[in-house]
């Protein structure tokens, strides 16, 4: 045993003599922190990098399978899927970790911006963390395109069409984005490419320096009021602190990085053990068009505001604000690398974290729900509410069909399901008189086209036949008080004519 | 220490033999549209709307009656699936009418509706009039039988289905369906139970049945005749606001 270890010793110390490793790495990992920086706060760095090496590992497994060739690469997917052991779980943890990778480095971000981070003397650290968030996010993209079905296919279409608006250099970008004036297989070799070793080559490097700054500069320390960065005196300020209320990197502040990563992969190994992988959906075939192709979530905001933008500011939009978000998260550190830290002395910051997260939240959920978007297949899908079909008279009941028939439903919801490009019409009987709900079938109006010339005068009135049941049990339809007082008057100067009225007798309660 | 490796241990060989078990594991491979056959796919896309999520309580007529499945033959059933229905709404779904499913699917469609809802005997030994409707009915002699045997019920105002706006969205052959067959979704009787309750015993005759229909239609042509003439405004036209 003596000699088993003594045997390990010399060959340690073999490499030790050639590597001169130890001093370094011992330096790196014993070095003092303050102690204020071991805290749950400082765990989203560590937990992006660990994720980063899930994503490596993961990913070299997935090329042993994958072809990257247009004709093969949405089978050999399949093939993952259905018929190599475990072949799903690998992508889906490799989509899981993807996802978790975006949100933990954004998480990261926010929080060094909270904290002042990114003040003197840990600028460019700031300005490479912005470079990789842009690569994970490259990364993201290119990997849903790698992930070739459906989605991957139009996803490319409207990253060729931005593109193309660029000015003077529009073709020439996309024939380089593209490899060619189409999608096809050139595309993907190319993707391939940029996903496995362009941004990967770069975003190792990028993390290399980061993580080297990180140690040398020392770990921020925790921000507090009235504690001002000034460039001439930070660093002896910041190295008294680190030796008289220090701690060792190892293990004063690392244990809680490896228990956070640990609890990390954990999850991401629990949501693709029970969420499962990420498609791929239909083939990528444009000649299918009963597709509706939605980018992954981290894309989903950019989805919803170029979906409510109006079309003239759709190119200035692409061109300008990402760039001019890019120079100010790159400008940041430069033009405020001094100052207070503390959060509590900087509101605007927090305001700025708290926007920017709110409408992050709300454009996702728009562009998950898209109700600018009509459901294409509402009309033949979706079933009407049982209750308004055995309520109805025969006319309203055959309005119900021709609701559906013309497609009324692919922008109008009724119990919940069909479009929501136009408002629900659970209602609309205690909105509009019978009258007025003709007339807007009739004209349209607002952003409904006029179906006056599409339906014919037994359609429009069976239809509004059908609306005028459309309200809640407790609450009357809309009447027009006008039309009663014409009939009682009409009424008493004739009982003949009443007779005929009573035909009308449905437009009031 | 020990009973805690165990319990790694345990937990690490079930999640790699219960992975194949596991709600994430996904299903097979998304088929191009064209090649789904599956009959409660292809039925929840392209019939449910108007037909009803099972084949009953929709606004169209319900292809869950077993007396409708036993009415129509397999051709009937591809023809108006596939080019539509005349004189209602029913649109054309195969791809040679400019549909989206090819004659596989509509054939799927058919085979399922059969073995969801065709049922031996759906008419308890009775034999029920011929599905297709003549031409040549009697409209007066209609009248006179609409009057004896269908008037009871129809006159209410919730079942009224002499308005000419009605009869112009459904055409003669549906018509002749839902006499012969009825809706038991929505409580109407089929040929043979007319009256209240459904309990009358003398079912309607297949000429009754004809003139039933013609009786019908002629009320709508007149109507749409009177539409035509020069002299009425077109009904399209708001008649308030």
């Amino acid at each position: 045993m003596q000699r088993m270890k003594q045997t390990a010793l010399d060959i340690y110390a073999w490499f030790e003599r050639r590597l001169q490793l130890e001093g370094p790495v011992k330096e790196a990992v014993l070095h003092q922190v303050p102690r204020q920086t071991a805290s749950w706060w400082y765990v989203f760095g560590s937990a992006a990098f660990t994720l980063l090496f899930l994503q490596i590992f993961t990913g070299i497994l997935l090329a042993l399978v994958y072809v990257p060739s247009a004709g093969h690469a949405w089978q050999s997917l399949n093939v993952l899927n259905h018929q190599i052991p475990l072949g799903w779980f690998l992508r889906a943890l490799h989509g899981w970790g993807s996802n978790f990778m975006v949100a933990i480095v954004l998480i990261h971000m926010a929080q060094v911006f909270l904290f002042g981070a990114y003040k003197f003397p840990r600028e460019l650290t700031w300005i490479l963390g912005v470079f990789l968030l842009l690569m994970t996010l490259g990364m993201a993209f290119t990997g849903q395109v790698l992930r070739f079905d459906q989605d991957a296919y139009w996803g490319l279409g409207i990253g060729a069409s931005i593109m193309s608006r660029v000015p003077w250099i529009g073709s020439g970008l996309v024939h380089l984005l593209l490899g060619g004036p189409i999608i096809a297989g050139a595309t993907l070799s190319r993707f391939f490419a940029l996903h496995v070793f362009v941004i990967p080559g770069t975003l190792l490097l990028f993390v290399f320096l980061h993580v080297w700054m990180v140690l040398k500069l020392g770990v921020n320390d925790w921000p507090m009021p009235g504690r001002v960065v000034r460039r001439a005196t930070y660093m002896e300020e910041y190295h008294h602190l680190a030796h008289t209320d220090g701690i060792p990197f190892v293990p004063g502040a690392f244990w809680k990085d490896l228990v956070f990563s640990g609890a990390i992969l954990a999850a991401v190994a629990v949501c693709a053990m029970v969420f499962g992988p990420f498609g791929p959906g239909g083939q990528p075939d444009p000649s299918i068009i009963q597709t509706v192709p939605k980018p992954d979530f981290f894309f989903l905001w950019i989805y919803t505001i170029l979906s409510y933008l109006p079309p003239q500011m759709e190119t200035p939009f692409l061109l300008i604000v990402p760039l001019l978000a890019i120079a100010i998260l790159l400008a940041l550190p430069l033009v405020a690398a001094e100052g207070e830290k503390s959060w509590y002395r900087r509101p605007v910051a927090v305001l700025v974290v708290s926007t920017v997260a709110v409408c992050f939240g709300v454009l996702t959920h728009l562009g998950t729900t898209t109700p600018w978007s009509p459901h294409m297949s509402a009309w033949s899908g979706d079933p009407l509410p049982v209750n308004r079909i055995h309520d109805a008279t025969p006319l309203a009941r055959q309005g119900a069909v021709v609701f559906q028939a013309k497609q009324c439903r692919n922008c109008h919801s009724v119990g919940g399901s069909g479009g929501e490009r136009g408002p629900a019409l659970d209602a609309v009987a205690t909105r509009l008189t019978i009258d007025q709900m003709r007339f807007k079938v009739v004209t349209g109006g607002g952003n409904m086209p006029a179906y006056g010339k599409n339906l014919s005068p037994s359609e429009i009135e069976a239809l509004v036949r059908f609306l005028e049941t459309l309200h809640p049990a407790n609450e009357p339809p809309a009447y027009d008080a006008s039309r009663r007082t014409v009939e009682a008057s009409q009424a008493a100067d004739s009982a003949g004519e009443a007779s005929s009225l009573r035909a009308n007798e449905g437009s009031t309660p | 220490m020990r009973p805690l490796a165990q319990m790694l241990l345990a937990c690490v060989v079930a999640l790699i033999t219960g992975c194949e078990h596991s709600p994430g594991d996904p299903p097979g491979p998304i088929p191009r549209p064209a090649e789904v056959t599956d009959f409660s796919t292809l039925y929840s896309e392209n019939c449910a709307a108007c037909h009803g999520a099972n084949g009953e309580n929709g606004p169209a007529i319900d292809l869950a009656n077993p007396e409708y499945q036993a009415l129509v033959d397999d051709a009937t059933l591809r023809k108006w699936i596939s080019g539509g229905m005349p004189g209602t709404e029913m649109p054309a779904f195969a791809q040679s009418a400019g549909g989206m499913l090819t004659e596989r699917q509509v054939n799927a469609l058919i085979a399922g509706m059969r073995q969801q809802w065709w049922r031996p005997n759906a008419f308890a030994g009775a034999t029920p009039p011929p599905y297709a409707q003549p031409q040549d009915g009697n409209a007066h002699d209609g009248e006179q039988t609409y009057q004896a045997r269908c008037f009871a019920c129809h006159a209410r105002s919730r079942q009224q289905i002499t308005s000419p706006d009605y009869l112009a969205l459904v055409g003669n052959q549906a018509l002749r369906s839902i006499i012969i067959a009825g809706r038991p979704d929505i409580g109407q009787p089929d040929w043979s139970h007319l009256g209240p309750g459904g309990k009358t015993a003398t079912p309607l005759s297949a000429q009754d049945i004809d003139t039933i229909v013609a009786y019908l239609a002629s009320l709508r042509n007149s109507a749409q005749a009177a539409n035509n003439s020069p002299e009425r405004p077109a009904a399209a036209t708001p008649t308030g606001r």
